[in-house]
């Protein structure tokens, strides 16, 4: 579904991608769903532990290998919200499994092209995203280690989302102590109203998480051996308007 | 700055969750990636073994190795390990009964699941040999579920713990975890599998219109070779059926039971809540019952203060508001500072309004107890951090 110009979104259904994948390599009709047998494709795409997976990652890879009629790709960029980290890297590497699985038939150099474009640095990276919390940190870092050592699936970026603005500048800190005096929040209220205590108390909570996020924001850039970039909280309404939001804000940060 | 357990209670629908969970012999916590899923299962099974004298196992079932970290070890492996209660008690939560922990270890669960159902020793082992069941059992995501409601089975019917707390993955994969029961018996009996495998039994014959295709498919997908080994597979594989089946039956009725409670944890971000919403809404058409809902890491409530925003929105103002300011408190006020502040402060109040219009929504996940955990502001540590959540529940 095209959303913008330049920019379309597919959801991707192990199902929906097992029925085409049959479609265009066994010419098999997507009404083969009202036969007796359609319960079987329906079982091997989502029941069967491997399959799925292998559905998943064949989906992009496909999406990656389709051509305009000038020979062009479709798509510049594949960008896939993929599962959480704990689960991804049995998916990414279903093909490589598959491989030991698949001696010959059609299969074999299927996944052998699938595991290709996931394994190639050119085409594919993996980016992590993460909070900066204890255990957000280490589920990053534990993925960083695994994808290092055991795979040869390249990394791009770190995303530590949900980042919040430092307010402890030195001239922010002495507003905020400048407004912490009684004597001058009864001169201020008449500029600021009522609400100066309150205020306070909203400024010291952010400074209070952002620092608290410090020392595994430091942690997570330390040990990571790509560059981590940091995405600002945000408070827009969901939808669009968050994804702007964070575009703009990822676009600031080059 | 650490608050008293009392200030952290805000029980939404008047009973503290762990009353309500107190008499279950399973509660399974799930909820969408990165609410504090496996925090909440290890918090909520030190205050169920805080509360009475009972065994308390907490399993984990999420393939990321997290629950170590919340209750302050380094390690858990597949077996039991009780966490120390002295050091639960100098983080300020006395234990009267034990609290244990594990994670699953998917390998060694279907290999007994293969021990237990085959019909002999001799198809066992050549089941455990087998190249394609080492890679289901290794490698793929979905054989995590299966392997884990075995697991919890297994745990329930052994009765060595008062009660089973098990942190599921992920959401979307938490409904594999429901569905696992199905989905097991579906996967060693699917009769067209088996015609892949023996096409020359009987009742191949009788469909072999319908299973002719699908042969073919499989021929050109995996080639004669790989296609007989499978087959082969498959076949032992069936011979699992029945008693496989028989289990998932009991795992399934088991997930229904009223000893047995599914609790829900989520942060108010819409896309968490929205996730908790589809999942109460899968319980209920699987018929398995809620028990709870745990709203995570909530905002303090002074944040929706509207005197406040209106301060916060004179110092945003564009540097005019530091120029006001300044002729009143007679200093010179930074410009680009009070800018900073306002709109600090802006950005939490506005995501305070969105947690409240979430909160207004509670209801419509279920009428079931309802607890919400303050987000923690303070540097504490794992187990620190893991009892302030139990003192809430």
């Amino acid at each position: 579904m095209v959303v913008q110009r330049n920019l379309s979104v597919l959801a991707l259904h192990p199902e929906d991608s097992f029925q085409e994948y049959l479609a265009i390599f066994f010419k098999v009709p997507r009404f083969t769903r009202l036969t007796p047998l359609a319960g079987v494709f329906d079982f091997v795409a989502t029941g069967v532990p491997g399959p799925r997976d292998m559905l998943m990652v064949g989906k992009i890879a496909h999406e990656e290998r389709r051509r305009e009629g000038d020979g062009e790709p479709i798509w510049d960029l594949i960008v896939v919200d993929a599962t959480s980290s704990g689960q991804i890297l049995p998916q990414l590497t279903a093909a490589r499994s598959m491989r030991r699985l698949v001696r010959g038939g059609m299969l074999r150099s299927q996944v052998d092209f699938v595991d290709a474009m996931v394994t190639n640095h050119r085409k594919t990276a993996l980016c992590i995203c993460a909070l900066a919390e204890e255990m957000a940190v280490a589920e990053a870092l534990e993925l960083h280690d695994e994808v290092v050592e055991d795979t040869d699936i390249g990394l791009g970026l770190c995303f530590l989302n949900r980042c919040v603005p430092p307010v402890s500048a030195p001239r922010q800190r002495r507003l905020v102590e400048l407004l912490a005096d009684p004597a001058t929040a009864r001169v201020a209220a008449p500029v600021l109203g009522e609400g100066i205590d309150g205020l306070l108390a909203g400024i010291r909570l952010a400074d209070d998480l952002n620092r608290l996020a410090q020392p595994f924001a430091r942690r997570l850039s330390t040990r990571m051996s790509v560059p981590v970039v940091p995405v600002p909280l945000v408070a827009a309404r969901p939808g669009l308007a968050t994804t702007r939001a964070i575009a703009v804000a990822l676009e600031a940060a080059g | 700055m650490r608050k008293a357990p009392d200030e952290l209670v805000r029980a939404a629908r008047g009973r503290r969750l762990v009353e309500v969970l107190g008499g279950l012999d399973v509660v399974i916590c799930c909820g969408s990636g990165g609410v504090g899923k496996t925090t909440v299962s290890a918090a909520l099974a030190a205050a169920l073994a805080s509360t009475a004298d009972r065994r308390v196992m907490v399993l984990t079932i999420d393939p990321a190795r997290r629950l170590a970290s919340a209750l302050g070890m380094t390690g858990i492996g597949a077996d039991p390990v009780t966490v120390s209660a002295s050091r639960l008690r100098q983080a300020g939560l006395p234990l009267r009964g034990e609290l244990v922990a594990a994670m699953l270890d998917q390998k060694s669960v279907w290999d007994r699941m293969v021990e237990r159902y085959a019909p002999n020793r001799h198809v066992a082992e050549r089941i455990l040999d087998n190249r394609f069941y080492q890679g289901i059992s290794d490698s793929f995501v979905g054989s995590h579920e299966y392997a884990a409601l075995e697991a919890l089975y297994e745990l329930h019917e052994e009765g060595e713990y008062d009660c089973l707390i098990v942190d599921t993955p992920p959401s979307r994969s938490a409904i594999d975890f429901l569905e696992a029961p199905e989905r097991i018996s579906d996967f060693v009996g699917a009769r067209l599998l088996s015609w892949l495998a023996h096409p020359s039994r009987v009742g191949f014959h009788a469909m072999n219109f319908a299973a002719a295709p699908l042969l073919h498919i499989a021929d050109r997908l995996l080639g004669g070779e790989v296609l007989g080994e499978l087959g082969d597979f498959v076949g032992d594989l069936q011979t699992l059926y029945e008693g496989v089946q028989r289990r998932a039956r009991v795992v399934g009725r088991l997930l229904r039971s009223p000893r047995v409670g599914f609790v829900i944890v989520t942060t108010l971000e819409p896309a968490a809540f929205a996730e908790a919403e589809h999942f109460a809404a899968k319980l209920r058409e699987l018929a398995m019952p809620l028990r709870g809902v745990v709203v995570n890491r909530v905002l303090p409530g002074f944040l929706a203060d509207e005197a406040a925003i209106r301060a916060a929105d004179v110092l945003a103002d564009d540097h005019r508001g530091a120029q006001a300011l300044s002729r009143a408190i007679g200093a010179s006020v930074d410009g680009p500072a009070a800018v900073a502040l306002g709109r600090s402060y802006r950005l939490f109040f506005e995501l305070a309004q969105r947690e409240a219009r979430q909160l207004a929504r509670l209801e419509r996940i279920a009428d079931v107890a309802a607890v919400q955990v303050p987000l923690i502001t303070a540097p504490v540590s794992a187990l620190e951090g893991l009892v302030q959540v139990a003192a809430a529940l």
